[in-house]
């Protein structure tokens, strides 16, 4: 028995170190990437690097006279482009999610609405920037827009929308499928209808999964690079109309981190530091959420 | 005794299973009629029929009618009819984010009303109507899903009151609850009575016993008999009826 | 139907029932053989009958407290309840019946033998223990088969009963007048024409409590108000 007992003990504490060296090699990469980004990155920042454009490109002999510049230009575009995306998406991928828990729970068009969004959310997103160029492509060639639209902020936006609405209308649609039917149904029991229900207190009981939702969205949008490429083009200068093209912080980073050229680079390094970091500040801020909600609401017994 | 509520050959579906066969019975104003049967009786599903919220359920219909003060609701809008036929349900279900006060005054608010000073007037009245004003009153902004079990079933009583139904449903309120806080709900019930007619589902006899005048006895999805609750308990006139009430089944 | 026993109720009940009848079989056996003792003159049949009371009353108390206990511990419902509530109500009247058995006994082992002729003499004296014990008898079987319809025309036999008292009554107070019945005896025996009365009564209690057991409906009763003792012409 006794033997038993060591040899099991044993076992546990085997399995415990294993699966723990298991976490630290899975965590390898994640810290040196932010190693990586906090070191190279922080040689970039300074007051500058948030006030002024990308500079033009500095021929590595001028090297000790290239102006450092700074990625304000980017940061605009970023704000612009998911900014807009986002006041789009939000209401679009909420109405969607509050159709399919509310409406389309059984039905044949709900079924089909839902696979759709689905698929949609797993589309590699260089396809949606691809296919969103082709449109915008065929819509000026047959007349209806100016070209220059093609790359321009709109495509940007139309792109990230594309990208941004599944997700939020999958995360809604998940977050008020959790909300009870007895709170629903009490809720109708008092005489309301059902969009008002729907809207006063299934989503404000499930707007922690909302919030998340959104939350999730724009960071995925914020990072997004490939359909940028083909669609919002980039460029030197700030916010020059919708349908101009115009920078991206991701596109800011893909074409300067790979040019070679020493400023670029570690302008580079300074723009993923700053997206790492608002990336960690959208999760922290969801977590947050979701923290406060569930604290007030679901202390219950 | 005049007939507030008529149900004539209501039948009742969840997609192509029948729940509800043919029943057909009267509700009298001021009076508490229990509704008892053993599980899947079909008790609930009558009641969720009374207020027409079976039918928000997807793949539910019903056939019949429900007369409301001789109109048949199913004629009615509605959400209307809902508003005039108030429910409390077997677990206690307050809206989780809002306050004590706040649930009392959802159905209010979401109805329109928009006078502070009218909402806060109902809001107190169907406290006290609920008894729980005296245990909120110091605490009317915390959540109210902080409130205990009983207090929870309290909260949504008020809640259905401050609507001021013509008639209040209650699908076997006590049964989340413990000894003392059902029997804080009975007395309740004892009081309403004087204002609404009260129509109550339980699977305990003995609160039937206690509460109601008269009590109807369902047994797959068929009403058996329906009578005075002290003849019903006395002297049952089915044999199914009496198996069920001496506990030789169900 | 699916089968909950209620095994305690169940078995508590049938405790009771058996209780019940063994009341019964006492109650019958004690006013025969007090109608015996008093027809017979037997001394030993006298004292069987103070046995047989005192047995009556433990058994009743046991009863009582069973009945109560079942309705404390078991919220019994219709028959359940009808059962239980009818045994508790005839317990009393069956202990009544032990009581005036006893009582019919004392008498009996007090004026026998020497009066037993002159009571097998006296035909109406005969008919009301003839007609007690068969009333008490037939409420009884009801009570043991469950069965309400033998019942059902009690009262009116206990009219019949109640006219023949009147008239037995009048005849032991006549004959007293000239003389023809020893006022000591005549005065017992109008005590004992009264117990048999009494003891028609209780049967017919008996019998409202099996119907009601039954059926869940008492006997329809309309009572004949007593008028008084009926003294007759001579006074």
């Amino acid at each position: 028995m006794r033997k038993q007992g060591r040899r099991r003990r044993i076992t546990n504490a085997a399995m415990s170190a294993a699966a723990f060296a298991c976490v630290i090699i899975a965590l390898v990469p994640l810290a040196s990437i932010l190693y990586s980004a906090a070191v190279e990155g922080g040689k970039a920042i300074g007051p500058a690097f948030f006030t002024q454009n990308e500079p033009p490109p500095c021929s590595p002999t001028l090297q000790a006279n290239c102006p450092t510049g700074g990625i304000a230009n980017a940061l605009q575009g970023t704000l612009i482009l998911v900014g807009i995306a986002t006041l789009i998406a939000l209401p679009l991928g909420i109405l969607t999610g509050i159709y399919l828990s509310e409406y389309g729970r059984l039905s044949r068009f709900g079924a089909g609405v839902r696979f759709v969004t689905d698929v949609m959310t797993g589309i590699p997103s260089i396809v949606v920037g691809i296919v969103i160029f082709a449109i915008f492509l065929l819509v000026a060639q047959a007349g209806w827009i100016p070209l220059r639209y093609v790359t321009s902020a709109t495509s940007g936006i139309v792109a990230l929308t594309v990208i941004m609405t599944p997700i939020v209308a999958r995360t809604v649609e998940e977050a008020l499928r959790l909300v009870p039917t007895t709170i629903r149904e009490a809720a109708l029991a008092l005489g309301i209808p059902r969009w008002r229900a729907i809207l006063r207190i299934v989503l404000s009981t499930g707007k922690a999964g909302v919030v998340t939702g959104a939350l999730l969205a724009v960071a995925r949008a914020s990072g997004e690079t490939a359909p940028l490429i083909v669609t919002a083009g980039g460029s030197f200068f700030g916010f020059a109309g919708f349908d101009q093209s115009i920078a991206a912080m991701p596109l800011l980073i893909y074409v300067n981190g790979l040019s070679g050229v020493p400023n670029y680079v570690t302008l580079a390094w300074g723009t993923a530091l700053v997206l790492i970091l608002i990336m960690l500040g959208i999760s922290l801020a969801a977590r947050l959420a979701l923290h406060r909600v569930l604290k007030g609401a679901g202390a219950a017994r | 005794m005049t007939t507030k509520l008529s149900v004539e050959h209501l039948s009742a579906f969840y997609g192509p299973k029948r729940a509800l066969d043919d029943v057909s019975l009267e509700f009298n104003d001021r009076e508490v009629t229990a509704i008892i049967g053993p599980s899947g009786c079909g008790k609930s599903t009558l009641i969720r029929c009374l207020n027409r919220i079976h039918e928000t359920q997807p793949g539910a219909r019903a056939e019949g009618r429900v007369l409301l003060d001789g109109a048949d609701i199913y004629e009615q809008d509605a959400v209307e009819v809902r508003r005039r036929i108030g429910m409390v349900f077997q677990k206690p279900n307050p809206f989780p984010t809002l306050s004590v006060y706040d649930n009392v005054a959802a159905g209010l608010r979401l109805n329109g009303v928009r006078d502070r000073n009218a909402i806060h007037v109902k809001v107190v009245e169907s406290l006290r109507k609920a008894a729980l004003w005296d245990e909120v009153k110091d605490g009317l902004m915390a959540p109210g899903v902080r409130l205990s079990g009983g207090q929870q079933q309290r909260l949504c009583i008020a809640r259905a009151l401050a609507v001021d139904p013509e008639i209040l449903l209650m699908d076997e309120p006590a049964s989340a609850l413990d000894p003392i806080a059902t029997a804080k709900i009975e007395d309740l019930v004892f009081d309403l009575k004087r204002t609404y007619p009260v129509i109550i589902v339980t699977h305990n006899m003995q609160q039937a016993a206690r509460v109601a005048e008269r009590t109807a006895f369902m047994y797959l999805g068929k009403l058996i008999e329906v009578g005075v609750t002290r003849e019903l308990f006395e002297r049952p006139k089915e044999k199914l009826t009496e198996g069920y009430i001496t506990g030789r089944f169900g | 139907m699916t089968g909950v026993e209620r095994k305690a109720l169940t078995e508590s009940l049938d405790q009771l029932n058996e209780n019940m009848a063994t009341l019964a079989e006492l109650a019958k056996v004690a006013i025969r053989k007090a109608v015996e003792s008093l027809e017979e003159g037997g001394k030993a049949e006298a004292d069987a009958v103070f046995t047989l009371d005192q047995e009556i009353f433990a058994l009743k108390q046991e009863i009582t407290r069973r009945c109560v206990d079942l309705i404390a511990l078991h919220a019994p419902v219709a028959r359940d309840l009808r059962t239980i509530t009818a045994s508790l109500e005839m317990t009393t009247d069956l202990d009544r019946i032990g009581r005036y058995s006893r009582d019919i006994a004392e008498i009996a082992r007090e004026i026998a033998p020497s009066a037993s002729r002159e009571v097998r003499r006296m035909d109406k004296l005969a008919k009301m223990g003839e007609l007690t014990v068969r009333m008490i008898d037939l409420a009884l079987d009801a009570f043991r088969h469950r069965d309400a319809e033998p019942v059902k025309n009690m009262i009116a036999e206990d009219d019949a009963v109640d006219d023949l008292h009147d008239d037995l009554f009048r005849e032991l107070v006549a004959r007293m007048a000239d003389r023809s019945l020893s006022p000591h005896i005549g005065a017992q025996l109008i005590l004992i024409n009264r117990y048999f009365e009494r003891l028609a009564d209780h049967a017919v209690n008996i019998g409202d409590h099996v119907a009601y057991m039954v059926t869940g409906q008492r006997l329809t009763r309309v009572k004949r108000p007593k008028t008084g003792l009926p003294l007759g012409p001579q006074y």
